[in-house]
């Protein structure tokens, strides 16, 4: 892994961090965030449908415009002139991998240097030492039989490990997963979990959003619960059970009301 | 929307959802018998018509195989066609396609695609035989340009279709690891787009054969010329030789193109 640029300033920290007003919710979807996450830490961010962990996620990578608020990344400010910057330091797992069904896996490992080469260099193909590089990281996958196949052919838990050997592929420092683990099953989800773990162990920050209290216990150092677009709880993996039950109860009641 | 939020209550309850089958069905059956008044279609004509069909078929029989090389000529003329006209306008359905497609295009812009779509397909491919007939003369030019504008009213909007079921996220991932537009449609867009792409293109190629061969009766060269100029001359044999030949072909090139095409769905 490379030096960490401006190691002194935390791998990610949200100010006060707003999008538009979104009339159907009639608040904004994210509501005045504010967070630090430093290197090499493991955070799960967990909450319940709607509560905004997606649109966090996607806000960090400046995928959703922020109306209000500051979101620093390893120091860089999110903003339009300075995304590509950003997106350097950052790997992203969308929900569900993004793998491009029609490629092979190699392939698809590859599209992750797309951003070191430009349209030419990429034009007929990828460089020899990055098929190098993605072949050892399918390897360390434990894909090396899966290196050629299409990726439609692949189990859930091979493609979501495909897709994070994509981002490992342009070393990044930070890691955002957007539910890895939804729709696998349990060996599945092992797997995704313990790559994860393995690679936050080699200094990597990860920040992985979670539907599962157990999985954020075993695996997360920390968990971050958002709760109507704003932090509700921010602390260690312990007595989330407790948590979140109060989360339910106060979610349910308003809703009940309503109807 | 309102409309269905308010019947839904209504909606749950078992008798009425019965009660809705068969309004329904009522307003089926109506529709039906409704159309067949239009049409006045008279049991006893039916009747008194089966002769002459059968009387024209028998006609048809036996084939006479002395133009079969009159026909593989006319025929190899149909492929040609059908080949540069489905060539032609697959290439302008592409720009209209990239225009109406849903996650690419602005609203506005869209609409206008789809109007012009529209407009093409509602042209019967005989109106534009005769266009162009009137434009270029009698012969084969007019017929590929004629199967060359009617191309573009189907693949315009089967490749819309393509595009538009492209999946957002995995391009959203190569957005955000800083691919540049061109690499995210070489690599994201078109191995999604273009297999699908490919067998529509192969399907239209072989319609078109049969398309070229309606086109012939106006004129606008193929098989269709010759086969009109024979039954309009009561040489029903010599028809009927156009008509087996014509079936050999199409059932080869659907036969090889339907591989093709499994070929590009599996890949």
């Amino acid at each position: 892994m490379e030096p960490i640029p401006h190691s002194k300033s935390p791998a990610i920290a949200c100010h006060n961090l707003r999008t538009a007003y979104q009339s159907t919710l009639k608040r904004p979807i994210l509501n005045g965030i504010d967070l630090k996450i430093n290197h090499g830490e493991f955070v799960a961010l967990l909450g319940l449908n709607g509560a905004g962990k997606s649109t966090l996620l996607r806000s960090l990578v400046g995928l959703v415009p922020v109306s209000q608020g500051e979101i620093q990344i390893c120091g860089t400010t999110v903003q339009p002139q300075l995304v590509d910057e950003v997106r350097k330091n950052v790997g992203f797992l969308v929900q569900g991998g993004g793998l491009v069904d029609q490629l092979s896996c190699l392939d698809n490992v590859l599209c992750g240097c797309l951003g070191e080469l430009n349209t030419w260099q990429s034009l007929w193909g990828f460089p020899k030492r990055d098929r190098r590089v993605a072949m050892q990281l399918l390897q360390k996958m434990g894909l090396q039989e899966q290196i050629y196949q299409k990726a439609r052919q692949l189990s859930g838990g091979q493609r979501q490990r495909v897709a994070i050997a994509r981002t490992l592929i342009q070393s990044p420092h930070i890691l955002l997963a957007d539910e890895p683990t939804t729709g696998l099953d349990v060996s599945g989800i092992n797997q995704v979990m313990t790559s994860l773990q393995e690679m936050n162990r080699k200094g990597l920050t990860v920040v992985v959003v979670l539907h599962d209290l157990a999985l954020a216990a075993q695996y997360a150092q920390r968990a971050i619960v958002l709760q109507e677009g704003q932090v509700w709880y921010d602390g260690d993996c312990q007595n989330m059970d407790s948590q979140f039950a109060k989360l339910q109860k106060l979610s349910l009641v308003p809703s009940v009301n309503a109807a | 929307m309102k409309f269905f939020d308010r019947i839904r209550p209504y909606a749950s309850n078992r008798y009425n959802i019965w009660a809705f089958r068969v309004l329904v069905i009522i307003g089926l059956g109506w529709a039906y018998i409704w159309s067949l008044q239009g049409l006045k279609i008279d049991p006893k004509l039916i009747q008194t018509s089966l002769p002459y069909m059968t009387d024209f078929l028998s006609r048809l029989w036996p084939p006479d195989l002395s133009i079969v090389d009159v026909a593989i000529k006319a025929l190899i003329e149909t492929v040609q066609m059908s080949l540069w006209g489905t060539t032609i306008g697959a290439i302008l359905s592409i720009p209209l396609a990239l225009l109406s497609a849903q996650n690419l295009s602005p609203l506005w812009l869209r609409w206008l695609a789809n109007l012009m779509q529209n407009t093409v397909r509602s042209v019967p491919s005989i109106i534009l035989g005769l266009f162009f007939v009137a434009a270029t003369g009698l012969g084969a030019p007019a017929g590929t340009l004629a199967l060359g504008i009617y191309t573009i009213g189907y693949l315009a909007k089967f490749y819309q279709e393509a595009i538009e079921s492209v999946d957002k996220r995995s391009l959203e991932s190569l957005q955000v690891g800083r691919a540049s537009w061109w690499q995210i449609a070489q690599y994201g867009i078109m191995p999604q787009v273009l297999p699908l792409c490919l067998g529509y293109t192969l399907y239209m190629f072989e319609y078109n054969i049969r398309a070229a061969s309606v086109l012939g009766v106006v004129g606008a060269g193929g098989i269709g010329f010759e086969l009109v100029s024979y039954i309009r001359g009561f040489e029903y044999n010599k028809a009927m030789t156009m008509m087996l030949v014509l079936l050999v072909v199409v059932t080869s090139i659907d036969a090889i193109s339907s591989q093709l095409r499994n070929k590009f769905k599996s890949d």
